[in-house]
Parts: structure tokens; C-alpha cells; sequence
């Protein structure tokens, strides 16, 4: 089935004039961020000819220098009105000066197709590693619905938060500054929002994802979904769905005791190794120098914690270590946290 | 973060179990049409898809074959993992001696012949699409060599939508591998892909593949591959069958985004160095960079994109903005490398041996005769192909204007000049001394003007006689050496330049595409601008001093002078100005 779609698509619907239809609704988003792990820069949805921009919550919106680069290349400000975050959207609004603009092409939620089904041919639309500034195209991606099912994922050691089904694509859409971005049927109506960077917990593999826009979450006022959360917000009388429990889970335990973290750079010396933790079973030893981890480079005790706190119990790691004048490579799989000891009382 | 590619194998490979295909009769004729349409595509294009081995057969890119003499082009940081004498296989199965010709690697880019099996065998190729007609949501077809995995050189394809265009990515290290301009797809590129072909659905080539944005996903596709754009490398083409270590293009200038400018981007120029063509031509700091090269200037990723497909040396039209009233100028563009970086620190890589494998009982290889065909040189990336096409161009030359034996001893050009203010006739002398020097002397009505071009310790101003013409009877004295002597009157640097855009009227418009040998005569630089086909010279550009404006000629007019053919309209221009024209009546050429 989906060959002939593919091939209906060749044959009947250009990509290209789509692309040309979907992109002026679109615009660029630049914020808070550029550290590891979290983009200052993504993508919006514009839902009305004035200004208001959907887009995916998180910290990049958190920020009064948030900016906004319109298909034209015109350059506005953008704040923050609400995020929910169990549906992970959030709505900005737009000014040129302190005036709302005026006549922009918009997505009309309350047209919103209907659900997409395993198979349908789709189109992803976003920002993905920040490829496009002002008036340059964002970029389209093509791709199937592969199924649509509920996610069980993680995000470093955090926990995935949306609990209901997902469109699930084969196409590589999950990119950093892709979170939000559009996910269109063959002939450009709005089907969902590209989600964010997500494993999945089960095969620790990377989920291309969008969430639909029919999806509901429990409010205090009874489900919403993502058109209410506009509606309700537009009119200022947005208040958001409890917040998820926290399910950002613990670090996976390696036994590796570095060197006291004294200067601002001290490197990522061990001092020693905890007997019958994950290093020592690796071999790790004190002295060692721990150079890169899964590739990346850690310069700093800073910088190894940060990369260890986002693996979980059962991650395999891979640590480069200069020790004497070469260089060893060694592998281990982090364990579940030992239980606290107990240590004297201060 | 990005990175080109490099080649990794996986180790593990996942079974998928084939799906049963449809063979109902439900599928519409247009589906049917349009798949035999792809499958059709791909076996036409598919003979000229390379892989780029290294010497022993190892794969390590792609390439495409782009005429049938063998030549392909790839990328630089392939033939760059291969060396400049290697191998490539084609889908028949067979693997060819091959060898680099020219290279680019700040555009990430190379050109290699392979040879045929039987001296003439012409090999397949496919044609150059337009990628500037390429359009964000067009189809495009991957084809190469990812992971190496085709061990008998059948190429993989992969088919996607080009997710952008005009993009621009930066250079990925120590300044080189810059993708300007680029296509951007989603069509599945991986390591291996690199150098090989992106083709529209009519089987045209419309970029190489060398890219893709990798980020923690470790080094394979992420959904964004980038190729160079092919009108991109159809600007850097000659230069790379003219063996030469291509540069980019810089304008002199530093150009940022203007901050406070209101809600639409100004591009404008922070600062600029004084010694820079553009300068010379009225570009100021503060001023507003309108359109480059035809292109309206909305983003700095606009304007690096228009300097990143053009070589350097190209001189280029440039619209910019003060006040309210825009110029329109021709802006010689600068070299990106230092000279330093091309002058004998940087050695080209010798041929690497083949790297030693296990050991086993085969005979120890004879050395590839591609070998004989790679000469290393600063400068060049293969100093071989550049004799080829600099002697073919001269060869051509020389049939316009005849043997040189005949043209030794004094030259008299006669005829009327035309300056800005007055008319009158003019007799042009030039004549050799004993001692080897020359002396142009210019008469017209009763004022005469005499240049000894190599008298030591003149000053500038007495060597670029007349006064305004930038070096008139200098540029005619090496014109003559060009056309008397050939190599042999430029004993420090006589190479083929590549192509360039010439402009006859000293405006944006018209422009003839030209042909460029570069000569070196003491220290006098200059270019010679040929039609390409049959090589009539129609300009010349010397450079005299670093800081002055180049002498220009535009000779025109070209009729018989007995068995040769010479022009008879010469206009020299510097800077913005029109000197003279020389129309010629009469030439008086050595003893004849």
C-alpha cells in the first residue's frame, strides 16, 4: 500500500508545491540555550494571521530575547503565553515593535485533517541543526507512518512524558531543533507536532515521533488537547494539566571515585575505584585519565559527571583512558545504584 | 558535530524479512508509469556511477563519470583517503587505473581520470543538470558506494526529497570541506556515498554527495545529507581539468548582518582592506551589500554562498547601497588561502604505496600507469593535466597567429588611437636592444611615449607610461612576447588558468566565458582571456604593482595579416576608465 501511495504522490501531488504552501506558516525560533543537550534555536507553527506560534515547551522559550525569523526574512520578537508541558507545546505570540502583525498565513487548527493511520505518506517540516536562518527555507523531510502507538522512551535519565499514542515515522525527524515543527499529510494539513530526541527504553535505540494533534491529556478542567490548549490559552484562561510526576530516574552506577573537583578545569583524573562496582570489574584504575566518553571528549571532572548523569542503570559506556603514555579503551555497563550507605553523623 | 565522512563497516548486520511485493492489478497505470519511469533512470545513469578505490581495490568513495574520456568527478576528501594515483571500479565489474587531475578542497571537491582498458575506449557518462532548477520538494536518486558494500562496484541507490536548497554549511576543519550553496536531502546518505552522484529524476546530475549532518547518532545518516551543488562545480570544472589547487573567492571585506536594522536583514560591510579590488572600486565600510553575482544579499549565509561557488580571481558584479542611491561595480574577487599555504611549505603527497596488506603468495603489483601521468607541484594539484590543456590552448593559439619563427626583430603598429578628448594618428614601435631588453615607444601627433619595460630601478610611474592607461606599452610589450615567444617569453610561470567570465565592455553586461592562461614575465603578472573553440585572444589583464589597478586590453577586430590573424582594435582600460582604442591599419611584423 505504501508503494502506491508513494507513487500516487510522484505522480499527483509535488512535494514542491507543498513545501511552497507549508513553509510561509512556519517560522524559525531562537533562544534560550546552546549548552550540551539543549538547542537555543527550533521551530513554530504560526495559528493565526497575528502572531501566535506553536511550538514545543522547554527551556529555550524562557528567555525575553526569544526571536522569531518569518519565511520573508522579517525578524520579530516572541513571548511566551503557556506551555503544558505533558502535551510539550507551547504557545508564543509575535510582535514587530509592540504591535501584533498583521495578515501572516497560518495553520486553521479547527481545520485540522483527520487522525493519519499506519502507512499514510507524510511530510516533516523543521530546524533541524539550525540549517536555516532568516528567510531560507526550513527543511522538509518525507517519510511513513509506521505504526501509531503509545512511547515508552527516555530522554538522558529523564523519563518520556506524553502517555498517550504517538505517530511513530520512519523518516529521521527528530533532530536537535526539530521539536515542534509540523507533521503534514501528502497535501500539507496539519497532522501533529514533531516531538523531541527520545530513546526508546526497551532498545535503546533513537524514536522518530510526533504527537498528533487529536492527542488528550487529563487538565483540571478535563482532557485538553493541543487545539484547546491554543484556544484556552489565546484566551488567557489556560491553566496547566498537573505536573507529570517526576520520572526522571537515577543515574546508572560506574564506582568511579575522581580526584577532587577543585579548579575550574580539573581534569578527569581517578582517584580510585569502588571494589565490585562496574570500573573495577572494567578495570579501571587509579591514575587513570579518562579522555572521552562514548567518543565525546570530557576535559573536566565537570564535564564526565554531566555525561554520566544522562546514563541510566543497564547503558553500556565506552571510556578512552590515557594511562601511561597510551591510550586503553574500555567498556562497562553501568548497575543500579548500591544502596546508601550509611555515613557518620555530622 | 558535522564531519565529512569517513568509512566504517558495521560489524552487525540486522536480517529484514522481505515483504511480499503487490503484483495486483489494483495499481493504477500512473504508479506503474512513474516506477518504470525510476527503474529506467537508474539503469541508464547506473554504468557511470564510480567507486573510488584506493590502490589495491579497497573502496573508499564514490565518483560519477562525467565525459567519456574517463574523467569523474568526487570529492576532495576522497581522493584525499585514496592519493593522487588509485583506482576505481565501475558497475561492470572491472577496476580502472585512475589518477587525480585537479582538486578543490575547500569546496571539498576533485576531479580524477580513470584510463580505458583499450587506448580511445570511450567510457559512459552522464550529462550536467541544472541544480539552480532544483527545488525544495523535488525527488532525487543517491547512488555510490555506502559502507562499501558492493564488492563488484554495482551502486547502491537511495531516493528521497531534496529537504532544502542554497544551503550553506561550514567548513568542517582547518578551513577546508565549506559546502556553499548546497542541496540538502533526505534521500539516505551515508560513508561511502562521498563524491558520488545526486541525480534528478531525469537522470541528470545535479550534486555530489559529500556530507551529512551527524550528530549523536554516531557517523550515519540523520536524515540531512548535503551535496555540492553541479553548477558549482561546472564553475570550478576548468580550473580541475587544468590540474590545478582551486581557491575560492573573497572579496576583501568583512560583511555582518546589521543588528539594529529594523525587522529585515542589511547586509553591510564592517570592515575592508584597503589593498582589495573592491575597495579600489568604491566599496566603503557602512555601506549596504545589495545583490552579489545576481543574487539579492538577505543573510550572511546568502553572501558566503556566492563567494564559495566562485573561484577566486573571478571578477564579479556587486550592487551596493549608500544612502539612497545604489552602485552597480565589477569587483575582482581575492584569493581565501594564503599564498603561503601554496608555496613550497605545503608539499603536495607523494602516490602512497599501497598500504601493506596480509601477506600472501600474488605477485608484488607493477606500478599503476596512471603514476606516469601524476607530476606534483605547489600550486597545482597535478601539474600533467595542466601542460595538456595549457599546450592544447596554445596549440590553438598558434594556428591564428602563425609561426613564430618570422616574428623576431621590431614590430610597427600603425594606425589612429582614439583618447578621451582628442584623435589622431599613431605609430607603435617595438624593438629589441643587444642586450635582450625591449623598448615600446608610442608616437602619435607630436607626443611619443617610451617604455623599457625591464630597465631596473624606474619608477612605477615611468614603467606605466602613458599617464592614466595603467601600463599600455608594457601590456602590449608582453602581448608580443605572448604571441612571439609563447612559454618561452615567460620564464616565471606560463600555466593554463582555468575559466573565467571576461567582460569586453567593462560592465556586467555582456560576458564572454574565456579560457585564462596566467603568465609571469619578471614581475609582471598577467592574464590572457581566450574564446574557448578556437582560442582568439580577446583580452589581457597585467598587474604591474600589487596596489594598482591592472592595465586591461580588449583586443577586437581580428583579420588576416598575411597568414595570420591579429587583432585590429585594441582598447586599453584601467580601473573604471577607458583609455584609448587603437584601431590598426597596418602591422609591420619582424623581417617580413
Amino acid at each position: 500500500m505504501t508503494v502506491v501511495l508513494l507513487a500516487c504522490v510522484l505522480a499527483a501531488d509535488p512535494v514542491t508545491d507543498v513545501a511552497e504552501a507549508v513553509g510561509p506558516k512556519l517560522v524559525k525560533l531562537f533562544g534560550a540555550g546552546g549548552f550540551r543537550g539543549v538547542s537555543n534555536y527550533g521551530v513554530g507553527i504560526l495559528v493565526s494571521a497575528d502572531g501566535l506560534v506553536l511550538t514545543a515547551s522547554g527551556p529555550m522559550l524562557d528567555t525575553p530575547d526569544l526571536t522569531a525569523h518569518l519565511s520573508d526574512g522579517q525578524r520579530l520578537k516572541g513571548t511566551l503565553v503557556a506551555s503544558e508541558p505533558q502535551l510539550d507545546v507551547a504557545l508564543v505570540r509575535l510582535t514587530a515593535g509592540d504591535k501584533p502583525p498583521q495578515g501572516l498565513p497560518f495553520f486553521d487548527l479547527t481545520q485540522a485533517g483527520p487522525l493519519a493511520e499506519p502507512g499514510d505518506w507524510v511530510l516533516g517540516f523543521g530546524n533541524m541543526f539550525e540549517i536555516a536562518v532568516r528567510d531560507e527555507p526550513l527543511t522538509v523531510q518525507h517519510g511513513v507512518v509506521a505504526a501509531v502507538t503509545k512511547l515508552s522512551g527516555r530522554r538522558g535519565t529523564f523519563g518520556y512524558t506524553f502517555p498517550g499514542p504517538v505517530y511513530v515515522l520512519d523518516a529521521i525527524t527528530n533532530n536537535p531543533g526539530a521539536a515542534g515543527g509540523p507533521l503534514t499529510d501528502r497535501t500539507g494539513r496539519l497532522l501533529g507536532l514533531i516531538g523531541r530526541e527520545v530513546k526508546n527504553a526497551q532498545t535503546e535505540t533513537w524514536v522518530n515521533y510526533a504527537i498528533p494533534l487529536s492527542a488528550t491529556v487529563a487538565g483540571p478542567g478535563g482532557e485538553i488537547n493541543v487545539v484547546g490548549f491554543v484556544a484556552a490559552a489565546t484566551a488567557g484562561k489556560y491553566t496547566p494539566a498537573a505536573k507529570p510526576p517526576a520520572t526522571s530516574g537515577p543515574a546508572g552506577y560506574h564506582g568511579i571515585v575522581l580526584v577532587p573537583d577543585l579548579l575550574d578545569r580539573t581534569p578527569p583524573y581517578v582517584d580510585s575505584v569502588r571494589p565490585d562496582s562496574p570500573a573495577a570489574k572494567a578495570g579501571l584504575k587509579p591514575d587513570d585519565l579518562i579522555a572521552f566518553v562514548n567518543g565525546e571528549g570530557v576535559a573536566t571532572v565537570r564535564a564526565f559527571r554531566q555525561v554520566l548523569a544522562a546514563q541510566p542503570p543497564g547503558a553500556t559506556v565506552k571510556l578512552d583512558i590515557r594511562r601511561g603514555g597510551g591510550l586503553v579503551t574500555i567498556e562497562l555497563t553501568l548497575a543500579n545504584p548500591p544502596s546508601p550507605v550509611r555515613g557518620p553523623k555530622r | 558535530m558535522t564531519s565529512d565522512f569517513d568509512r566504517r563497516r558495521f560489524l552487525a548486520f540486522v536480517p529484514l524479512v522481505a515483504a511480499g511485493r503487490a503484483t495486483g492489478a489494483d495499481v493504477p497505470p500512473a504508479v506503474r508509469e512513474a516506477e518504470a519511469r525510476r527503474v529506467a533512470v537508474v539503469a541508464k545513469v547506473t554504468p557511470a556511477v564510480v567507486a573510488v578505490c584506493k590502490p589495491g581495490g579497497d573502496a573508499s568513495g564514490s565518483g560519477v563519470l562525467i565525459d567519456p574520456a574517463g574523467y569523474a568527478l568526487t570529492n576532495f576528501h576522497v581522493t584525499d583517503d585514496v592519493g593522487p594515483v588509485h583506482t576505481c571500479g565501475l558497475p561492470d565489474g572491472e577496476l580502472y587505473d585512475s589518477v587525480l587531475v585537479g582538486h578543490d578542497p575547500v569546496g571539498d571537491l576533485a576531479l580524477v581520470k580513470l584510463l580505458p582498458k583499450e587506448p580511445g575506449k570511450p567510457f559512459p557518462f552522464v550529462p550536467l543538470g541544472d541544480s539552480d532548477a532544483v527545488k525544495q520538494g523535488d525527488w532525487s536518486l543517491a547512488m555510490g558506494n555506502p559502507f562499501g558494500v558492493a564488492r563488484d562496484f554495482t551502486p547502491s541507490v537511495t531516493f528521497g526529497l531534496i529537504s532544502g536548497t542554497h544551503r550553506y554549511q561550514p567548513p568542517a576543519g582547518d578551513g577546508i570541506l565549506e559546502y556553499t550553496d548546497c542541496l540538502q536531502c533526505d534521500t539516505s546518505i551515508n560513508p561511502g556515498n562521498s563524491g558520488g552522484p545526486l541525480f534528478n529524476l531525469a537522470g541528470e546530475l545535479v550534486g555530489i554527495n559529500g556530507r551529512g549532518q551527524f550528530d549523536k547518532r554516531g557517523r550515519i545518516n540523520s536524515g540531512a545529507g548535503f551535496a555540492i551543488s553541479v553548477n558549482q562545480c561546472k564553475h570550478f570544472l576548468p580550473h580541475l581539468r587544468a590540474g590545478l589547487l582551486c581557491d575560492h573567492a573573497s572579496l576583501g571585506a568583512g560583511v555582518e548582518t546589521d543588528a539594529e536594522g529594523g525587522n529585515l536583514a542589511r547586509m553591510l560591510v564592517r570592515q575592508i582592506l584597503e589593498d582589495s579590488d573592491a575597495y579600489r572600486r568604491g566599496l566603503r565600510e557602512g555601506d549596504r551589500l545589495v545583490r552579489f553575482a545576481g543574487r539579492p544579499l538577505t543573510s550572511v549565509n546568502h553572501y558566503k554562498n556566492v563567494l564559495g561557488i566562485h573561484p577566486a580571481g573571478w571578477r564579479l558584479p556587486l550592487v551596493y547601497r549608500r544612502g539612497t542611491a545604489d552602485t552597480a561595480i565589477l569587483v575582482r574577487t581575492q584569493p581565501t588561502r594564503s599564498e603561503a599555504a601554496d608555496d613550497p611549505g605545503e608539499q603536495p603527497k607523494p602516490p602512497r604505496p599501497p598500504k601493506k596488506g596480509p601477506k600472501t603468495d600474488a605477485p608484488q603489483a607493477e606500478p599503476s600507469p596512471a603514476a606516469k601521468l601524476y607530476e606534483p607541484k605547489a600550486g597545482f594539484a597535478n601539474l600533467h593535466f595542466n601542460r595538456l590543456e595549457r599546450d592544447r590552448l596554445l596549440a590553438s593559439f598558434r594556428k591564428l597567429t602563425g609561426d613564430p619563427v618570422g616574428l623576431a626583430g621590431p614590430w610597427t603598429i600603425s594606425g589612429r588611437v582614439q583618447l578621451s578628448d582628442r584623435k589622431s594618428p599613431f605609430s607603435l614601435t617595438l624593438a629589441d636592444a643587444a642586450d635582450g631588453t625591449t623598448e615600446v615607444k608610442l608616437a602619435r601627433g607630436t607626443v611619443t611615449d617610451t617604455v623599457q619595460p625591464l630597465k631596473p630601478g624606474q619608477p612605477l610611474g615611468e614603467l606605466l607610461q602613458p599617464t592614466g592607461s595603467g601600463g599600455l606599452l608594457a601590456s602590449l610589450y608582453l602581448w608580443r612576447r605572448l604571441v612571439a615567444l609563447g612559454e618561452k617569453g615567460f620564464e616565471s610561470g606560463f600555466a593554463h588558468g582555468g575559466q573565467e567570465p571576461f567582460y569586453p565592455a567593462g560592465t556586467p553586461a555582456p560576458v564572454a566565458w574565456c579560457e585564462v592562461l596566467r603568465t609571469k614575465h619578471a614581475a609582471f603578472e598577467a592574464k590572457w582571456f581566450f574564446q574557448p573553440g578556437n582560442a582568439t585572444l580577446v583580452g589581457c589583464e597585467a598587474v604591474f604593482a600589487k596596489d594598482e589597478d591592472p592595465c586591461e586590453l580588449v583586443f577586437a577586430d581580428p583579420k588576416p595579416v598575411g597568414d595570420r590573424t591579429l587583432p585590429h582594435r585594441i582598447e586599453a582600460r584601467s580601473g573604471d576608465r577607458r583609455y584609448a582604442v587603437l584601431t590598426v591599419t597596418a602591422y609591420k611584423l619582424g623581417a617580413t
